[in-house]
């Protein structure tokens, strides 16, 4: 007679435990979804107008300033980002990010000694983005750029 | 001699005692006779948790301003993972909580399960009751879209008609003279902070009260053994609480909670109508007209109320079957008929949802100026401005305006400065087809020589004529423009070429050389076939 309202109250707990998971399961995987879903979204990039290739000194890191709209959410938002173009005596056309590769800090081109700088901790990079000296582990990250029309484009 | 580890929960428990906390919770004796009617209250808490639940997720994503309110939902809705059933999730469950909150309170009544000893545990269920429905209130606004605005203006000018503190009232719900950005920030803190915080206290308070003087049981107790709550009754609890959720979450899946077009405060053609909740309110107001709206829009539900708040006391004898208390039982079903016939009538009398793919000339014609040279200079994928065909432009319509007029004041450092040269009307066509992409809805699918007709009516004749309910009072409406005898195809020609050549006392101005002959021709053709 124990044995058998044993069982039985054992069977209830059961089914109540399996009917919570089951609920609880199903409303974890909606907010979860939801949660999470926005992180994993990657980001586009697009090719961008970066001036005229006329207009850049050869070996002269020259700051651009470029607009980018990207999608944050519920709006666009719109940020500013500076690029360094670096034209070759050839005429081609490297891209380099301004963002430090040490802590993120936007780095400047100091045209008197011909060095890029980071205000934060003193790294220094050549005009060609190599880490020359201070803490930065990595040259400046190099971005798409083509030239069409004498027109520069960068990805970003 | 190694000492033998202790499991964690022995740790625990050695610490916190949380196992004589919760044998005390779930090993509360239940009467013999207690049946699935009594599984309401657990259903209610269980539906309140989902609330909690899902409301908390939102406001991750919801954002309390009307520039961003309205894009925050849709964002919710369609750019989120799992983001339309969450947020189903949370608009029907508040349906459902008010649906299980008057079964729950019929049942009581029924019962009469709120005599002494339990007269506070009522009164504590009727403020629970109250701030249930204000939760609809504030929620029903947040959207931001014009079933919210509009709802909301109805709803504080029946504050408004209160005696006395009316005014005041209402000035207190707005947050100033105006629905605006005061009134959805307070709204939205009442809805996620101040509500909350006194439903925890009520629902604690009323669960504390239940637990204190036991459950009623049935009317007529029948001599049978307790048993404890856990598992043997929780075990109901469960298997209802399972089944409601597989309602409202079909719910969810199935049916989408609505968001109708942004709010638009000038918007005066919209009518607005209530919650299915509030229906019934919204009805009994169309028999007190006048003067006598404050009868029915506060004194017939503030009696009902207090009826309600009061009843233990009006009611104090200890009988309990309610074919033996036939006043309650029948002034209960009598304001159940009424309540339910009134929101039956409300019902009937809803106007139908706007059809949100449906895009007025004005729409159509913005489409087309939008996509013209003078704005895609710029509003072009890599441009200077917003690509406008991806339709994220988080201005509002003053904003647009304003650009549109002097594009290098709102927007300084622009070069080549952009000359719009857009006329008001042509403005007000671009501001529709901003609203109608922010909207998602998808552009119709139209054959060019009616697109033809919606761009020159879009953009000139909307400033006086109304077309399918868009547009301008000064002129005649022209939606059906071919019903007069004699207005054909060539009469709207000579008309609308020079209207003082056809009536001296015209007061139209002549729109000969402002429209090719294409254009005019199609618009006479159009509107001779407005029958």
């Amino acid at each position: 007679m124990r044995e058998h309202a044993f069982d039985r109250r054992g069977w209830l707990r059961a089914t109540i435990g399996v009917i919570a998971t089951a609920i609880a399961s199903v409303l974890g995987l909606v907010v979860g979804g939801a949660v999470v879903s926005p992180g994993l979204a990657g980001r586009r990039e697009a090719w961008r107008p970066a001036g005229r290739l006329s207009d850049i000194a050869p070996g002269v890191p020259t700051p651009i300033t470029i607009r980018v709209t990207r999608q944050d959410g519920y709006y666009e938002a719109v940020d500013q980002q500076v690029v360094f173009l670096v034209k070759s005596q050839s005429g081609g056309v490297r891209a380099l990010s301004s963002t430090c590769t040490h802590l993120g800090c936007h780095v400047s081109y100091d045209a008197d000694k011909k060095v890029i700088k980071c205000p934060c901790h003193g790294g220094t990079f050549s005009p060609d983005g190599r880490n020359i000296a201070g803490p930065p582990p990595r040259p400046l990250a190099e971005l798409s750029a083509r030239v069409e029309d004498g027109r520069v484009f960068v990805q970003l | 001699m190694m000492k033998r580890p202790i499991s964690l929960a022995d740790w625990l428990d050695a610490r916190t005692g949380y196992r004589a906390g919760l044998r005390h919770l779930l090993d509360e004796p239940i009467p013999g006779d207690v049946n699935w009617w009594f599984t309401l209250g657990s259903v209610l808490v269980f539906l309140i948790v989902v609330q909690f639940v899902t409301g908390a997720t939102l406001t991750m994503y919801y954002v309390p301003t009307p520039p961003y309110a309205y894009d925050s939902v849709r964002f919710i809705t369609t750019g989120l993972a799992f983001g339309r059933v969450l947020r189903g999730l949370h608009f029907f469950g508040a349906s459902f909580i008010v649906v299980f909150a008057v079964l729950h309170l019929l049942r009581v009544l029924f019962f009469g399960a709120y005599k002494t000893p339990r007269e506070v545990t009522w009164m504590t269920g009727i403020v629970l009751l109250l701030l249930v429905l204000a939760f609809g209130l504030t929620g029903y606004l947040l959207p931001w879209d014009q079933r919210a605005y509009w709802a909301t203006v109805v709803t504080i000018n029946i504050a408004r008609s209160t005696p006395l503190v009316g005014e005041w009232v209402a000035n207190l719900m707005r947050g100033g003279p105006v629905i605006g950005a005061l009134t959805l920030s307070r709204w939205y803190a009442t809805h996620v902070i101040l509500l909350p915080v006194a439903l925890v206290i009520f629902v604690v308070t009323h669960v504390y009260l239940m637990r204190r003087h036991g459950i009623a049981g049935h009317f007529n107790p029948r001599p049978l053994p307790t048993s404890p709550f856990y598992p043997v009754h929780a075990v109901k609890d469960t298997i209802v609480i399972a089944a409601v959720f597989a309602a409202l979450f079909t719910c969810a899946m199935v049916s989408k909670a609505p968001l109708e077009a942004m709010a638009d405060p000038s918007g005066a053609a919209y009518i607005p109508r209530p919650e299915w909740y509030f229906l019934g309110l919204f009805q009994l107001l169309k028999y007190f007209p006048g003067k006598l709206e404050p009868i029915g829009a506060i004194g017939i539900p503030t009696l009902i109320i207090a009826l309600l708040f009061l009843l233990p006391l009006f009611d104090p004898e200890p009988e309990r079957d309610p074919r033996a208390r036939p006043r309650v039982s029948a002034i209960v079903t009598l304001v159940v008929v009424a309540v339910s016939t009134l929101t039956w009538l409300g019902f009937r009398d809803t106007p139908k949802e706007q059809n949100l793919e449906a895009w007025e000339p004005r729409a159509i014609a913005g489409q087309d100026l939008v996509s013209s040279d003078k704005c895609t200079r710029c509003h072009a994928a890599g441009g200077a401005g917003p690509d406008l065909a991806r339709g994220r432009i988080n201005r509002d319509d003053q904003w647009i305006l304003g650009h549109l007029a002097d594009p290098d004041m709102i927007a300084p450092g622009l070069r080549p400065l952009p000359a719009t040269g857009l006329s008001g009307t042509e403005a007000r066509a671009v501001v529709a087809y901003v609203r109608k992409i922010r909207e998602a809805a998808p552009p119709p699918r139209i054959a060019p020589d009616v697109r033809l007709v919606m761009d020159v009516f879009g953009a000139k004749c909307v400033a006086c004529h109304t077309l399918d309910g868009d547009g301008g009072k000064e002129g005649p409406d022209l939606t059906h423009a071919a019903r007069k005898p004699g207005h054909d195809a060539a009469w709207f020609v000579r008309w609308i070429s020079d209207p003082a050549g056809v009536d001296p006392n015209a007061e139209m101005p002549a729109f000969a050389g402002k429209l090719s002959d294409v254009q005019l021709n199609a618009v006479a053709q159009y509107l001779a076939r407005r029958h």
